[in-house]
């Protein structure tokens, strides 16, 4: 990294942190350090709301799920905007009539202390443990790619954003949090007109377009109906809406950002600003993806984008096989150059017949690609046993350090940084207001001053930056703990969301219907995960109908109260 | 209810217009994709 690089992302990492902090020095009682004195607009509520959702793996993953699957991960976000809508016309008003600090506040009120406490208690476990996995994810791939420490870029992620959570709260997370929006669209943008200049002579964005067309990279919606099939338009309009309601409607961390609100009507313009900006800006990150496969079907591409476990692979005794793969990886790379500049020449010549010789001839050459590269994973897979084999979340940035300019990478990486610090920022700040609100304060000292609860909150966010970031130091020789995690998270979602579909639409469901169907229904789950191939986003809905369903079922068995 | 709860969105009269809006866009950006990708099939 050059030091214009290095200048541009301390510079701007520096500017937004100092500036959190200082806009939010004086942050003092506890409507102000946990709700930011409702006082946030609806703009600011919106770019908040987007950063929290937006985490580095959102810049790292995205982009390389688009050079190896092309768009049709657009389709998971389908649901967002509707369910924005939904949040915007129950859960918002209700929210604010009772005047919560958290989501889980609401049931108590509705149901009782017992069914408010499980939904809380499954926010802190879930919460909790994937917050460590925010922080390490993109630290091992920066690691990685750019030779930075890993133990070091965990603790300055983790220690930064402890930092100005500590002092300014859900004010100081609010205010970095639109700088840190503003740095990532800018980036994105910025890096999409970049790939296109960076193409050969004579290919622009059209012809881009076409290779990536011919390619199968735009398909970006599909209208079959397979459950089993994890992106098709039903899965994200139906399963996406589901998980977006439980997301934005339950998660803490989402519902912090707009309960800061000075009115309802500002936090459901916030929520509605993420419904209308969130699928283009998916649409602008998959599409840099796109592009910058386009670009590798014009220079060389890295046989394996993960660099470190390549020189691994290159220490041991396989180093033949594995110089024999980059040869072929080579080889195969002129044979799909040559096609692709033809499509794009017959393309140009408006010649079709030519165009679609040159479209099975660039097709072969990419499943030849496909199978070098399958077969590097199975030598990668012996020589970093454990270890994560999906090199696609290294493309994008292996594609920013080798092939953009001076300046440019250092924006880049201030996005991705930006990224995690914002999400990071979310999630401790929502750890530590459910833990004091619903469990420090509700059960443990309920009568303490203001100045007492806002003094814990900040000790509950250190303990909770210093949980997750051990945990993202440990997190390498934790592999395969870090995918049960992932997993987890995602099986959690449908039950807590069909305990607050019960709260707001189902009158007659009874505070113990609801909290027993919410057990029985996190182990089906459970099961029906290691029984079935359902696609993750199902169980949102799954959870959902059983909570409901054997909520009724248990109404007239258990008593109204206790 | 408080205040904001009648408030009238900007630029709408009512917010189920408002609603409306963001379900309209999302509807036209489904149809774009969607002749985006049958046009590059």
């Amino acid at each position: 990294m050059s030091t214009l690089d290095w200048g541009v992302l301390i510079g701007t990492i520096a500017f937004i942190v100092l500036y959190g902090v200082w806009k939010t020095r004086k942050t003092q009682h506890m409507s102000g350090y946990l709700r930011a004195d409702n006082t946030e607009r609806w703009w600011m509520m919106g770019l908040s709301v987007m950063a929290t959702q937006a985490s580095a793996i959102t810049f790292l993953s995205t982009p390389g799920q688009a050079f190896d699957d092309g768009m049709r991960f657009i389709q998971f976000y389908f649901g967002l905007p509707l369910a924005m809508v939904v949040l915007s016309v129950t859960a918002i008003p209700l929210y604010y009539r009772l005047k919560v600090y958290t989501a889980y506040e609401y049931l108590e009120s509705r149901f009782d202390l017992k069914t408010r406490s499980l939904a809380a208690m499954l926010f802190l476990l879930q919460r909790g443990l994937s917050t460590g996995i925010t922080i390490y994810a993109p630290a091992i791939i920066l690691s990685a790619i750019l030779g930075w420490n890993l133990t070091a870029t965990i603790l300055f992620i983790g220690v930064v954003v402890t930092f100005y959570t500590v002092v300014g709260g859900t004010k100081a997370v609010s205010q970095t949090q639109r700088l840190q929006m503003a740095v990532m669209l800018g980036g994105m943008l910025v890096a999409a007109i970049v790939v296109v200049r960076l193409l050969p002579n004579g290919i622009g964005f059209s012809e881009a377009m076409e290779v990536a067309g011919q390619a199968g990279k735009l398909n970006l919606v599909d209208l079959s109906f397979n459950p089993s099939d994890r992106y098709n338009l039903w899965s994200g309009l139906i399963g996406g809406f589901f998980l977006s309601l439980s997301y934005f409607g339950t998660d803490q961390s989402q519902v912090g950002r707009y309960l800061g609100g000075e009115t309802i009507a500002q936090s459901r313009l916030g929520l509605l600003m993420n419904g209308l900006v969130k699928v283009p800006m998916q649409f602008l990150i998959l599409l840099v993806g796109v592009l910058v496969f386009v670009f590798y079907q014009f220079y060389a591409p890295p046989l394996y984008f993960n660099q470190q476990q390549a020189a691994n692979v290159l220490a041991s005794d396989k180093a033949p096989e594995w110089q024999h793969l980059e040869t072929e990886n080579q080889r195969v790379f002129q044979q799909k150059k040559t096609a692709s500049l033809a499509l794009v020449q017959a393309h140009q010549a408006g010649d079709e017949e030519a165009e679609e010789e040159a479209a099975a001839l660039m097709n072969q050459a990419e499943e030849k690609r496909k199978e070098l590269r399958a077969n590097a994973q199975k030598l990668v897979k012996n020589y970093n046993q454990g270890t994560d084999l999906k090199d696609t979340d290294y493309v994008f940035l292996t594609f920013v350090t080798q092939q953009l300019p001076n300046g440019l990478v250092g924006l880049l990486l201030a996005v991705v940084l930006c990224a995690a610090m914002g999400s990071t920022a979310s999630a401790f700040n929502s750890l530590a207001s459910t833990t004091v609100v619903d469990v420090y304060k509700r059960s443990l000292y309920p009568k303490a001053s203001d100045d007492h609860y806002v003094q814990a909150s900040r000790w509950f966010t250190v303990g909770w930056g210093a949980v997750s970031i051990l945990f993202a130091l440990f997190a390498s020789q934790l592999e395969n703990l870090i995918q049960a995690v992932n997993i987890l998270g995602s099986l959690f979602y449908g039950t807590i969301l069909g305990v607050f579909i019960a709260a707001f639409y189902f009158r007659r469901l009874t505070g113990s219907a609801v909290f027993w169907a919410a057990i029985i229904t996190q182990f089906i789950i459970f099961l029906l995960y290691f029984t079935t191939q359902i696609a993750y986003l199902w169980y949102n809905l799954i959870g959902v109908a059983l909570v409901v369903g054997i909520g009724f079922m248990l109404v007239p068995l258990l008593p109204k109260r206790g | 209810m408080t205040k904001g709860d009648i408030d009238p969105p900007p630029f709408f009269k009512s917010w189920t217009a408002m609603y409306w809006l963001v379900i309209g866009v999302l509807a036209g950006l489904v149809g774009l994709f969607y002749l985006i990708t049958i046009a590059y099939q």
